[in-house]
């Protein structure tokens, strides 16, 4: 079996550098080679690499997880480092999209790869039997496309394609690479232009473009419909092609066109766009450049813009107006039937993609939960697009294209009175073209919520929380309060929840499949309560969530965290109080409520502070600890990774990290299992901490912040809190604190500072704007 | 006949001694209000009300308004009265002096309200409409219309309307079927019928100005199409004088239950010339201006009536002689004792006494909102106090309205047979009374604003504003002995009043009928409780001022505070069971078993 322990990539450019930083996010340690500039100085031989490499450190969002993972770049050049290539494993080809460039240099690699090492190409338009043409069977064997999206940290679809001479080990070498150390979700494409997701949906946004100018529809209309919706972002159309770049548009749709066979319906949408054109002429060529179909004027004030196909020109945005998406309410049929223009607009982009969506099957790839997952991932659509028919009805879509005397591609003649996806004895199944309906596998060592939910109910639930028996004595506790924020409930449950697996389980995962694990407290309820002045009622939150949350920390089974996305506020706290946490690779973890004028008053100022104390690795006495949680706590610090949590002490040096979203219940769940044996709870700590003194030190600092306008003067009173909480009070470091003690003075000085004007300000504000109010 | 005296002793109490009216003149644009400006103004117009008004109360009602030709004829007497009204000044009292006005504060021309109210309420319709039709245009008109209309609105020489009602619309304004076609010269025609108008055609003043909701040609449906015009029963001429008559006329005048003495017109727009107030499609807003001044001064209708009807029933169970004491005969040399001695007929009094000077207190808490959220030099406290006056509104309007109705209808009470006699003026009251708790929006309609609106914006910051005064109010006092008997109730009141707050705001998140269905006994709830604030305030005030309480003012403040708190006060524990029982049942009956 081939294992990939080593990778080189070929080309630094935007692709290249972030495949080669994804590739060291996993800890495996790449080469980043580039051609030698002409004339290059002889120390500056790789500087294309050196240079991409700088350029990523400053990039926002970071396509590196870490520090420590930049560090296992190496940059090089393709002349002076070739042979070094014969060390490596996987060698990732991202060089210029011209096939002579490529195949010279396929030729050489052939010369130098080790033998039994893969070799792909990340090529978005050169079909693979034309990649190794001509070039020794053993390459061919080795050979394979693996197609990343931009960013490739954050874009978690790979599309691979496999060639006939292609070995399964090596596709299956890379495949468990790409999954299990990228964390990416491999779809296998077929040779085809495009692949899948840039085939559907190159087509799906040039339909939109040519119907909505055809039509003259208002931009900020045709996002709304062709958005939200349909489960796609609501960037919708115009804003998304703002975002990737207008320029980029006519160089794919004419590769695209010139490589798709001439019956293509693909053809029929590919005309000049003149006004597009001459956009991109003035330097619209969207948010990289100054505008695209949206800009901001800074003549008028900031104001926004949109461009109208009517009259060629800009005119203020306005909001959209879809008569349409109201009468139509939740119904995507009605949406699709609605007689106006908007309702007709829908149903010839939406009706023609998912038309061509249903003709790629066999073409593109082989099953609809490859193009599916590719929609979903590639182009973050929430429902594929035959989950999108089976919504609107296989019938009902085949009905309506022979009405219109559109052609009706076989798999809706395939699907007639069925669904392209059932459950069948809990198992997710989808129509194959042959007629059958098959398991939908997941890789092995998946596990997944949903799934679980096909087959079994919760062991208990409320309106905002439920319980799940995941096998082998483990449980798993789900948030599922709208978006996963924590409030009485989920404390009701939590606490009843740690009853039940002290009685029935081994041991309990605390995981969801949200967009974020947790994004805090239910600020709105607790706003609300202040607002009514029912002091006592939050400070019973208050209590009861340090009640779980210790009884979380004391139960007498192992407890994992399990977070993807944001952990932030009460959701960075109960992942303190775990046992051991299981992260995925994009968690943000932070302790963001001094934002909103308040101070982690679940626990989170005693944890960080016993963490600092004995993991911190800092000078002696108790000063540093104290100094290094109130800086993190106070400017609102938030880690832009699980790697960047550890640094931060969110996560302890010994909590696990998971880079495939998929696979982080088995994993959370394996390492709960591990710790079963001979479990013992953590024992409360003792803090040492120096009272006043510290208080008035830290008060100081954030003083002369405000002095130089780094912090306002309502931070310098919420600071002023967090150093009370964090110095101990009135203690001296002659007397040890217990953790009640801190737990008290985290809810007392919470409970001042809901009552004050300037946090009830920011409560507001961030409920209202979703920004924070800089009081 | 009832006679009326105007409270001016309890008024000088609320606005000075509970709310700090002196402090008026602390706010910048009311520097001259003092004590020695405004307690001359309240004395004028107590003056005004029991010698000009209250004499033509009753007469009034008998006569009724007379429709002939087009023509509306006031009852006798009106006509003169009002030309008294206007000379006074009366008409600009709180109006904007750069047109005229007095710019007299809020919180005095509350009282000033209250009176009138008390007096002659068909009387009061006439400049309370114009005073409405004066702030819209005010906020929302153009410098050319304002400076055409707002100086003959102030002084009274002509007098003001609203025009929103249509037969097919009521509550629902979305349904606005008048039409409004722009003409080139800028102005607009209107066409379409309005009922329900009150002062839309009169004696008393020599031109009217209409206040029309209307919809433009290309107005989108609902509410968001209506836009708000001016349309003048005459139209000025070049010196601005009333000239040719516009195409408005009054079709026929209602006959109705009570406020008999003001006209309720049709009113029928024919191709009117008009000019809009405010932006096309905007209408709602500019009309929601006048709505919430008109909404604040009919609660103040309800206390009005409630205090004339007090004053009509203790004068009668004062020198009314039936039965004896229970407790032993109190006067033997009659041959029987005045009934003021049954404990049934104090309850009466009590009940009419306590909702009196409650609502008079909560009156002028919202009115010193009112002037902080115009004048206080701090935008904060500007925002807080409007906060609170949009808060309190419904609840005002709502709560004080039905007060009024159980005050005058105790007031028959009271006076048995001869109540329900017209004679002695007491079914007066509550016939003029039932009208307040429909007009400027029923009621129910209050009780769902406040629920709907008010509880969730700007994420229940308008609650901060009730909530936190009191609750800190509670906190301070809630440990003091004396004080005891006052706060300990309200602090029952004021939980209950918080937890029905969640339950409601809980519930109606999840499902707005909910929400909707208890609405009413909740602002009820909301309104009691204010009420219960309040009198442990004027509670504490009594009990500051014992020993220096020479006719018995804070005594008698002191036993109505009690009888608050033990009688009337616990009804906030059967309002919040029935707040907690939900929505369920009165969803549960099909529509068809009804």
């Amino acid at each position: 079996m081939t294992e990939i322990r080593s990778v080189a990539v070929l080309g630094a450019g935007v692709m290249g550098a972030g495949i080669a930083a994804q590739v060291a996010n996993a800890g495996i340690p790449v080469m980043l080679l580039d051609i030698v500039p002409e004339g290059a100085a002889p120390e500056r031989r790789s500087q294309l690499a050196e240079d991409a490499l700088a350029r990523m450190m400053k990039t926002d969002p970071a396509p590196f997880m870490s520090k420590a993972a930049a560090r296992l770049v190496t940059p090089g050049n393709i002349e002076d480092h070739f042979e070094t290539l014969s060390q490596v494993d996987w060698i990732v080809e991202a060089v210029i999209e011209r096939l002579d460039i490529k195949q010279a240099l396929y030729a050489r690699l052939e010369a130098v790869r080790k033998p039994g090492s893969v070799v792909s190409s990340n090529t978005s338009t050169l079909p693979l039997a034309t990649l190794v043409e001509g070039l020794p069977a053993s390459f061919a064997r080795d050979f394979l496309i693996t197609h990343f999206f931009n960013p490739p940290r954050y874009m978690r679809l790979l599309e691979v394609v496999a060639g006939p001479d292609t070995r399964p080990e090596a596709v299956a070498a890379v495949t468990r690479v790409a999954d299990h150390a990228l964390g990416k979700s491999v779809v296998a494409a077929k040779d085809r232009p495009g692949f899948i997701a840039n085939r559907l949906g190159v087509y799906w946004l040039q339909a939109a473009v040519v119907e909505a100018v055809d039509q003259g529809l208002a931009i900020e209309d045709v996002d709304a419909v062709i958005g939200k919706p349909m489960g796609i972002p609501k960037t919708g159309v115009f804003g998304l092609l703002d975002l990737v770049g207008l320029d980029l548009m006519p160089h794919v749709t004419k590769s695209l066109a010139a490589a798709l066979d001439p019956q293509d319906p693909f053809h029929a949408l590919n005309r000049p766009m003149p006004a597009i054109e001459r956009l991109i002429a003035d330097g619209y060529t969207g948010r990289k450049g100054k505008g695209g179909f949206y800009r901001l004027n800074k003549a008028e004030g900031k104001r926004k813009e949109a461009f109208d196909f009517t009259t060629q020109t800009f005119r203020p945005a306005r909001k959209a107006d879809v008569p349409a998406l109201a009468s139509a309410g939740r119904s995507l049929n009605a949406l699709l039937e609605h007689p106006g223009p908007h309702g007709t607009y829908a149903w010839r982009v939406m009706g023609r993609t998912l038309a061509y969506a249903a003709a790629l099957l066999g073409d593109a790839a082989d099953t609809v939960d490859a193009i599916d997952e590719a929609m979903r991932l590639g182009y973050n659509w929430k429902y594929g697009p035959f989950e999108l028919i089976d919504r609107l009805g296989a019938d009902w879509l085949r009905g309506r294209l022979e009405a219109e005397g559109w052609p009706v591609p076989e798999a809706l003649r395939v699907a007639a009175g069925r669904s392209f996806y059932r459950v069948e004895d809990g198992r997710r199944q989808r129509l194959d073209l042959d007629g059958q309906y098959r398991d939908v596998v997941r890789a092995p060592g998946v596990l997944l919520l949903q799934d679980i939910k096909l087959t079994s109910q919760p062991i208990m639930k409320n309106g905002s929380a439920a319980l799940w028996d995941i096998g082998d004595g483990v449980a798993c506790f789900e948030f599922t309060s709208k978006m996963n924020s924590l409030d009485a409930d989920i404390m009701d449950l939590l606490g009843k929840a740690l009853r039940r697996v002290k009685r029935d389980y081994k041991a309990l995962v605390i995981y969801n499949e949200g967009t974020n694990f947790s994004v805090g407290a239910n600020l709105g309820l607790a706003l609300f309560a202040a607002n009514i002045a029912a002091w006592s009622e939050i400070e019973a939150l208050v209590a009861q969530g340090q009640e779980t949350y210790q009884a979380l920390r004391e139960a007498p089974f192992p407890v994992v965290g399990a977070p993807s996305g944001m952990a932030l506020g009460g959701g960075c706290e109960i992942l303190l109080h775990c046992d051991a946490v299981q992260a995925h690779a994009e968690s943000y973890i932070g302790l963001v409520e001094v934002g909103v004028g308040l101070i982690p008053a679940w626990g989170g100022c005693a944890t960080m502070l016993e963490r600092w104390a004995t993991l911190g690795r800092l000078p002696k006495g108790p000063m540093p600890a104290i100094a290094r949680v109130f800086e993190i706590v106070s400017t609102a610090t938030v880690a832009k990774s699980a790697a960047e949590a550890k640094d931060l002490l969110f996560l302890r040096p010994t909590d696990g990290i998971t880079m495939n979203r998929d696979r982080l219940l088995a994993d959370a769940k394996a390492r709960a299992l591990a710790l079963v044996e001979g479990y013992t709870p953590p024992e409360a700590p003792s803090y040492t901490l120096p009272g006043p003194t510290a208080r008035t030190a830290m008060g100081l600092a954030v003083t002369s912040f405000r002095r130089l306008g780094k912090a306002t003067p309502y931070d310098e009173v919420v600071a002023g809190a967090l150093a009370a909480v964090l110095s101990g009070g009135d203690t001296d470091v002659l007397t040890p604190l217990d953790r009640d003690a801190v737990l008290a003075l985290e809810r007392s000085h919470f409970m001042r500072l809901v009552r004050t004007p300037g946090t009830l300000a920011r409560l507001e504000s961030m409920l209202m704007t979703r920004k924070p109010l800089r009081n | 006949m009832a006679s009326y005296r105007a409270p001016l002793r309890d008024m000088r109490y609320v606005l000075y001694t509970l709310m700090g009216g002196e402090e008026l003149s602390s706010l910048p644009g009311y520097e001259e209000f003092t004590p020695d400006l405004i307690d001359p103004v309240l004395e004028e117009a107590a003056k005004l009300c029991e010698g000009v008004l209250h004499p033509l109360n009753r007469p009034g009602d008998e006569a009724g308004c007379v429709f002939e030709n087009g023509v509306v004829r006031t009852p006798s007497g009106f006509p003169e009265a009002y030309a008294t009204f206007r000379e006074g000044g009366w008409t600009a009292l709180s109006c904007d002096p750069a047109y005229g006005g007095q710019g007299v504060p809020h919180m005095v021309a509350t009282l000033v309200e209250e009176m009138i109210c008390s007096a002659n309420l068909s009387f009061g319709m006439v400049p309370g409409l114009s005073y409405g039709a004066y702030v819209a245009l005010h906020e929302f008109g153009t410098e050319d219309l304002k400076a055409a209309y707002l100086p003959a609105l102030v002084d009274g020489t002509w007098t003001g309307t609203m025009c929103l009602t249509e037969p097919q619309c009521g509550t629902d304004l979305g349904l606005v079927r008048t039409r409004a076609v722009p003409q080139e010269d800028g102005s607009y025609r209107l066409t379409g019928t309005k009922i329900f108008i009150s002062a839309g055609e009169h004696d008393l003043a020599e031109n009217i100005v209409h206040l029309v909701l209307a919809r433009l040609p290309d107005a989108p449906k609902g509410v968001k199409g209506i836009s708000l015009f001016l349309v003048p029963k005459f139209l000025p001429d070049a010196q601005g004088r009333p000239g040719p008559r516009n195409g408005v006329s009054c079709g026929a005048i209602e006959h109705k239950m009570g406020i008999k003495a003001s006209p309720t017109c049709v009113m029928n727009f024919d191709d009117a010339t008009g000019w809009l107030v405010g932006e096309p499609h905007k209408g709602l807003r500019a009309m929601f201006s006048m709505m919430n001044a008109e909404r604040l001064s009919v609660g103040v209708q309800g206390l009005g009536l409630a205090e004339a009807a007090y004053q009509g029933a203790v004068a009668y169970a004062r020198e009314r002689g039936q039965g004896r004491s229970l407790a032993g005969t109190k006067n033997p040399d009659k041959a029987a004792d005045a009934i003021i001695v049954h404990p049934d007929v104090r309850r009466m009094l009590l009940i009419q006494r306590a909702t009196v000077e409650g609502c008079r207190a909560l009156a002028l808490w919202t009115a010193r909102h009112l002037d902080l959220s115009t004048h206080h030099p701090d935008p904060v406290a500007r925002e807080e106090s409007a906060d609170f006056v949009a808060l309190m509104t419904p609840v005002v309007k709502a709560l004080m309205t039905d007060m009024g109705f159980t005050s005058t209808n105790l007031g028959v009470q009271v006076f048995g047979g001869h109540g329900y006699i017209r004679e002695h003026g007491m079914e007066q009251y509550v016939r003029d009374a039932r009208i307040a708790q429909i007009y400027e929006g029923t009621n129910g309609i209050q009780a769902l604003d406040l629920v709907g609106r008010k509880l969730g914006a700007h994420a229940g910051r308008y609650l901060r504003r009730f909530f936190h005064p009191v609750g800190a109010y509670i906190e301070a006092h809630g440990e003091e002995e004396r004080l005891a008997p006052f706060v300990t109730p309200l602090a029952k009141a004021f939980v209950r009043l918080q937890q029905a707050t969640a339950q409601v705001a809980r519930a109606g998140l999840r499902d707005p009928e909910e929400a909707a269905a208890v609405a009413s006994d909740y602002l009820r709830l909301f309104g009691l409780t204010a009420l219960g604030f309040l009198w442990a305030r004027m509670a504490e005030t009594a009990l500051e001022h014992q020993g220096d309480d020479a006719d018995g003012f804070h005594a008698a403040k002191l036993a109505t505070a009690r009888f608050y708190m033990d009688k009337m006060l616990p009804e906030t524990g059967a309002l919040f069971s029935v707040i907690m029982a939900g929505g369920a049942s009165i969803g549960a009956l099909d529509e068809a078993a009804f």
